[in-house]
């Protein structure tokens, strides 16, 4: 990658710096502001005005954020990596962003809490630390952006007090997290033994050698843990079913959508660049160790323990749980592809899948609102008492389980055409795409279990629940119902963009 | 080049009659009157119309205005249009008056012949669409547009043969109409689509594009088939195909006679007057294309020749089976083949004019003839065997009159009568022929025959004393029986009122008028003021009395003057001083009886037609149906089978097998769910004891590979 500006050396100006960061920046800033705003000016308000009022500064960071990089596209390098404003990281950006408001909007109406300033702060919180993690290429500041990305999320899924499922949830997310926060920073400590740098260039330039040193069979492990805990992948998923069923529901959708979007595209970075030459081989019958064969175990395992776990589920936040676990594992064969458009094709997916994501779990939130529970029952009847919603939730279920002509479908045909493209490193991979296209027919059975009990079972007792979901939460899901469906339809539009940003120079 | 306002609304003349049709087929069945005062209003205003389009061609005779043409797109076809239009010009001109003229007095009697009849609304509309259709083809200058209107005038002669369909002769009347008109169609077709290919238009004129202007038709004149025939002859042959099944020449006169099972007024306008005339006129229509020589060929054009064979022998043929019919109509039917025969012969040795004139003076006093037939008809109580007639000339005076004259034109009495000059015109055509003196003789002995059948069926129905009431004697009855190719009477009647009698005012009204015409006619036509011949032809002409006298004029005027008289006088000598009984014999019978009896039998062209192609016909379809129910049906019947064995097997296999198989691996998928969620447990340390597990699990895989690689 060709650097307009090579900030290298000691003497790099601030002002640069605050110039490349500016987007990170202002997401804090709107932390900060709907933390004042919320204390110092709305405390006495109804918590109705409260959560509109924070949720607009939010809005407004996000959307200048969004605003300041489409207007001004940068490209820096600082530090040798340790900040980098590319094309690529900035469409990343942007995605995050646009996940970031939608979460933002789904829990509008949300009634979990009344600390609406700190609630947003935190996820906008989290957003900026996920937004460093895609904009650097050191090991160090990757740390430090998972750490604050997750113990904003520990706390998000903390928030609703009054539960305490909500609390179990996060004390296991967080136990579970710093344990392998604790094996990260161990395998990269290796890292930088090895290599005596933080940077990811240097270390893999330093680890190139013909035959893998235990040491770094250790700090690849122990790396590949904490960012599998990220991205839910089995067997580092465990608590991703305890969280996603016990944390708010807008909260879950976060964890969900955007986290999952930076813990991908920073695990394709490590691997891709940090470990370089160490990619190994995970052909049927050619295995050599490295990261490829590690990372398509993972892959298998995750697409096996998700897709059958779920096929028990009764309550739908688990279900979609052990389905992100699935998706996670599908996502990972994208990693495997990771040179060039197969890391295009790998962003498609993770950010059609955020947003389909994203739109389920609202609409799990409007029902559970409406009848207190998350149970595959409570959904029946869903499509006369709710049609809208109930639309909505049959496109982001399809979308799920893959069914043109929806933004999943193209995102798995595109990614596994990419793997088996000739010259991607997931050439040999055969056996992980059929395992992949074999366990999403089994995927379905469990997807449209949720739709026949929407479309097919009799309402229970119709009439005894308010059947109207709240107007801004039907706009907010219709809209993502659409993209999801516009995205499928027409894929080119984003898959081009990708593309053009992942273009040398 | 102005165009007049009746060649630009030209169109309107056929489309009246079509929506009267439309509203009448809206009306209901007990709103009579509407009807037929609809029918009767457009076919009246249509007939203003084609005065007034008359009156405009004969303004512009001879000048360039003479033939005016409306083109205008139908539809996209590949890289051009398809086009329809319509012409204004002499020929068209006359047609439109004389089909206005006879239509609308034969829907005048219509009102009095079918006033009993429950679907008098039907026969209207019937009657309307009909003459829609035949103004179409008239006015049409396209040969698509005229395919079109001919198709649909084929359709309305099915439907009103067919009137009555409750009678299985009419229906099988009406079948045979249509099939065997569909076999001259077809060949029309193919004409039609060989004429396309070739000259890429249908349309007639087109400012000079058209396939009838002089560049197509030196263009096909050089082009010469694979068997030697010129193209253009052998696509004119091909259209006077569709022409020989309208008009009813050998060997497609099948089913003209048996067409007569329509209502009366039907046979008048269709079966005699206009419908039929539709081949005449559409070989007076392609006519350059018909007189079309090969390019550097002296000889006279392939496919007039034809036309003239064609026409001479039709013209003998049915008149001498005219001879030996008893049915009234079947008579008249006979003679319209053997005039349709003459009008072919007379375009095909002299032209246009020739055949056009003896079509339009034919049209009128047969129309009379059979108008006056149906009057009998009706008066005799459905008496249609001219056997149980006689002596009418008592009892219905108007009716014998006007019979008189359309019998007196017919058989070419000299001087006061329409069908004496445009006959006269033809055997004269005929004996200038430079071909062949065949025809003339040929048209000779068929004007001598025509005579004589015409005076013996006068015999039988007017003179004598009436026989009518002897249909009461059960021998009659038997005798009636036995008679071959009569029909059962169109309504069975209960009793019987022995006197016949004259018919209403409205029925001998149209009457009059056609007698009428049928006289004057002829003055506009003789040799000394040719004046219909010069219409048509595109030039003046003047009272030239020195034209009778003329070599030849003179002769085949006297010839045909002799002929008809001889035939006569033959005819009364034999029929006229002892009107015949009807257990008697007929006078021919009894001298010569087998000819009799084949001529009676119409030459058993019928049965020979049955035995062959009806009967290959047959024997095919029967094969073929032999072969469908025992060949393909079993073969259909053995798959069925095999492919219900392997429905079989398929679903034992998929009932005990592959779903058995499917169901126990959806459990143990279950099942497998069910293990992996229990170990999800909720303990922590659990998890975290996993978390480790798998770091030690991983790294000894990849060390595990390090050793072995």
């Amino acid at each position: 990658m060709g650097y307009e500006r090579e900030a290298g050396g000691r003497g790099m100006s601030y002002l640069e710096l605050l110039n490349l960061a500016a987007p990170e920046a202002i997401i804090a800033l709107a932390a900060l502001a709907v933390l004042a705003a919320d204390m110092f000016a709305l405390r006495e308000l109804e918590l109705h005005f409260r959560l509109a009022i924070s949720a607009m500064i939010s809005c407004v960071g996000c959307v200048a954020a969004i605003g300041w990089m489409l207007a001004l596209p940068e490209h820096g390098n600082v530090m040798g990596g340790i900040f980098i404003v590319d094309p690529l990281g900035q469409l990343v950006k942007i995605g995050l962003l646009v996940l970031t408001l939608f979460t933002i909007l789904i829990s509008l109406e949300s009634n979990f809490t009344v600390h609406a300033g700190e609630y947003f702060a935190l996820v906008l919180l989290a957003t900026a630390g996920m937004m460093f993690l895609v904009s650097t290429a050191d090991v160090l500041m990757i740390f430090i952006s998972l750490e604050l990305t997750s113990l904003s999320l520990y706390m998000l899924t903390a928030f609703d007090k009054r539960d305490v499922q909500s609390a179990e949830a996060a004390l296991k997310y967080f136990l579970f997290g710093s344990m392998s926060a604790a094996f990260t920073l161990f395998g990269l400590s290796l890292l930088y033994g090895l290599s005596g740098s933080t940077s990811l260039e240097q270390i893999a330039a330093s680890i190139r050698g013909p035959r893998l040193d235990p040491l770094l069979v250790l700090a690849l492990v122990m790396t590949v843990i904490g960012l599998g805990f990220k991205v839910a992948a089995a067997p580092f998923h465990l608590w991703a079913p305890d969280v996603y069923q016990g944390a708010p529901a807008p909260s879950a959708a976060f964890i969900a959508s955007g986290s999952k979007v930076a813990g991908f595209f920073v695990l394709a970075r490590v691997m891709a660049t940090g470990f370089k030459g160490a990619e190994g081989s995970g052909a049927w019958h050619g295995y050599l160790p490295g990261w490829v064969p590690l990372l398509a175990v993972l892959a298998g395992l995750s697409m096996v323990v998700g897709n059958f776990a779920a096929l028990v589920q009764t309550s739908v936040r688990r279900l979609l749980a052990y389905s992100a676990i699935a998706h996670a594992g599908y996502m990972l064969i994208g990693v495997l592809a990771y040179g060039g458009s197969g890391l295009a094709s790998l962003l498609y997916y993770s950010l059609t899948y955020g947003l389909t994501t994203l739109g389920a779990f609202g609409v799990v939130a409007v029902v559970q609102q409406q009848t207190g529970g998350d149970r595959l029952s409570d959904f029946a009847g869903l499509s006369r008492r709710s049609p809208g919603l109930a639309i909505c939730m049959m496109i982001f279920i399809l979308s799920l389980a893959g069914i043109p002509p929806l933004a999943g479908f193209v995102g798995k045909f595109y990614m596994f055409s990419e793997v088996l493209r000739p010259g991607s490193p997931g050439m040999g991979l055969l056996w992980l795409v059929v395992l992949a296209i074999a366990l999403s027919a089994v995927s379905l059975y469990y997807y449209l279990q949720v739709l026949k009990q929407i479309f097919v079972a009799p309402s229970p007792g119709a009439g005894t629940w308010v059947s109207v979901a709240p107007v801004t939460q039907q706009v907010v899901l219709g809209a993502l119902a659409l993209a999801v469906l516009l995205l499928g339809c027409f894929p080119g539009w984003l898959v081009q963009r990708l593309a053009g940003a992942m273009a040398p120079g | 080049m102005m165009m007049d306002w009746t060649a630009r609304n030209l169109w309107l003349i056929p489309v009246l009659p079509l929506l009267a049709a439309g509203l009448s087929a809206l009306a209901r069945r007990r709103h009579r009157r509407f009807s037929a005062g609809l029918a009767i209003g457009s076919m009246a205003v249509a007939l203003l119309l084609a005065c007034a389009a008359f009156a405009t061609a004969v303004r512009h005779s001879g000048t360039e205005l003479s033939r005016q043409v409306v083109n205008f797109r139908w539809f996209e076809l590949g890289d051009g249009w398809v086009r329809l239009g319509w012409v204004l010009d002499p020929l068209t001109a006359m047609m439109l008056v004389m089909v206005c003229l006879v239509g609308l007095l034969i829907f005048i009697y219509s009102v009095g012949y079918m006033a009993h009849d429950e679907n008098f609304g039907r026969f209207f509309c019937f009657l309307s669409l009909f003459a829609s259709a035949m103004l179409g083809l008239v006015i049409a200058n396209s040969l698509l547009l005229f395919f079109i209107c001919w198709e649909v005038v084929g359709l309305t002669s099915y439907l009103l043969i067919g009137f009555w369909y409750h009678k299985p002769s009419a229906a099988a009347a009406a079948k045979k109409a249509f099939i065997t008109t569909r076999i001259g169609d077809l060949a029309f077709l193919i004409g039609i689509v060989w004429l396309y290919g070739q000259a890429g238009t249908l349309l007639f004129y087109d400012a000079g594009q058209g396939c009838l202007d002089k560049p197509a038709l030196a263009g096909l004149a050089t082009q010469i088939t694979s068997l030697g025939v010129v193209v253009p002859t052998a696509i004119a042959l091909l259209i006077f195909c569709g022409a020989v099944g309208k008009s009813g020449q050998l060997p497609l006169h099948v089913w003209l006679p048996d067409a007569m099972e329509g209502p009366t007024p039907v046979s008048a306008l269709i079966h005699a007057a206009t419908m039929v005339a539709a081949g005449v006129f559409l070989v007076a229509r392609v006519y350059p294309l018909m007189a079309l020589t090969p390019a550097g060929s002296h000889s006279g054009a392939a496919a007039l020749v034809v036309i003239a064979w064609v026409g001479a022998l039709t013209a003998v043929f049915a008149a001498s089976i005219a001879v030996a019919q008893t049915d009234i109509k079947r008579i008249l039917a006979y003679s319209t083949v053997s005039q349709l025969g003459f009008m072919m012969l007379g375009l095909g040795v002299g032209g246009v004019a020739v055949g056009m004139f003896h079509l339009i003076t034919h049209a009128f006093f047969k129309a009379l003839l059979f108008m006056g037939a149906g009057s009998v008809i009706h008066g005799c109580h459905e008496e249609q065997d001219v056997r149980r007639m006689g002596g009418l000339r008592k009892f219905m005076p108007v009716t014998f009159a006007t019979y008189a004259i359309g019998m007196m034109a017919l058989s070419g009495v000299p001087i006061f009568f329409s069908g004496f000059w445009s006959k006269d015109e033809i055997l004269h055509a005929a004996h200038a022929w430079s071909m062949s003196r065949w025809p003339f003789y040929l048209g000779v002995l068929g004007a001598l025959m025509t005579a004589f059948y015409m005076t013996r069926q006068m015999c039988f129905v007017f003179f004598g004393k009436c026989r009518l009431a002897l249909r009461q004697t059960p021998a009659s009855e038997q005798g009636s029986v036995a008679l071959p190719g009569i029909p059962a009477p169109e309504h069975p009647q209960v009793e019987h009122p022995a006197e016949p009698h004259e018919s209403p005012a409205l029925m001998t009204m149209p009457l009059a008028v056609l007698a009428f015409f049928t006289v004057t006619l002829g003055f506009l036509g003789t040799p000394a003021w040719p004046w219909v011949q010069s219409f048509l032809e595109g030039e003046h002409t003047a009272l030239n009395v020195a034209g009778l006298w003329r070599p030849g004029v003179l002769l085949v005027m006297l010839i045909s003057t002799v002929v008809a008289f001889t035939g006569i006088g033959l005819g009364y000598w034999l029929y006229g001083r002892d009107p015949l009984d009807l257990q008697q014999t007929d006078v021919l019978e009894r001298r010569w009886p087998n000819l009799f009896t084949l001529l009676r039998r119409k030459y058993y062209v019928d049965e020979i037609y049955e035995w062959t192609f009806v009967g290959l016909n047959a024997w095919w379809a029967t094969a073929c149906d032999w072969l469908d129910r025992w060949v393909w049906e079993g073969a259909v019947e053995l798959i069925a089978a095999l492919v219900v064995g392997i429905g079989w097997v398929d679903r034992v296999l998929d009932e005990q097998v592959v779903n058995r198989w499917f169901d126990e691996t959806c459990r143990s998928l279950s099942t497998s769910g069910g293990l992996l969620s229990r170990f999800q447990d909720g303990r922590v340390q659990k998890y975290l004891r996993v978390l480790g597990l798998a770091l030690v699990v991983l790294v000894l895989l990849l060390i595990w590979g390090c050793r072995a690689s």
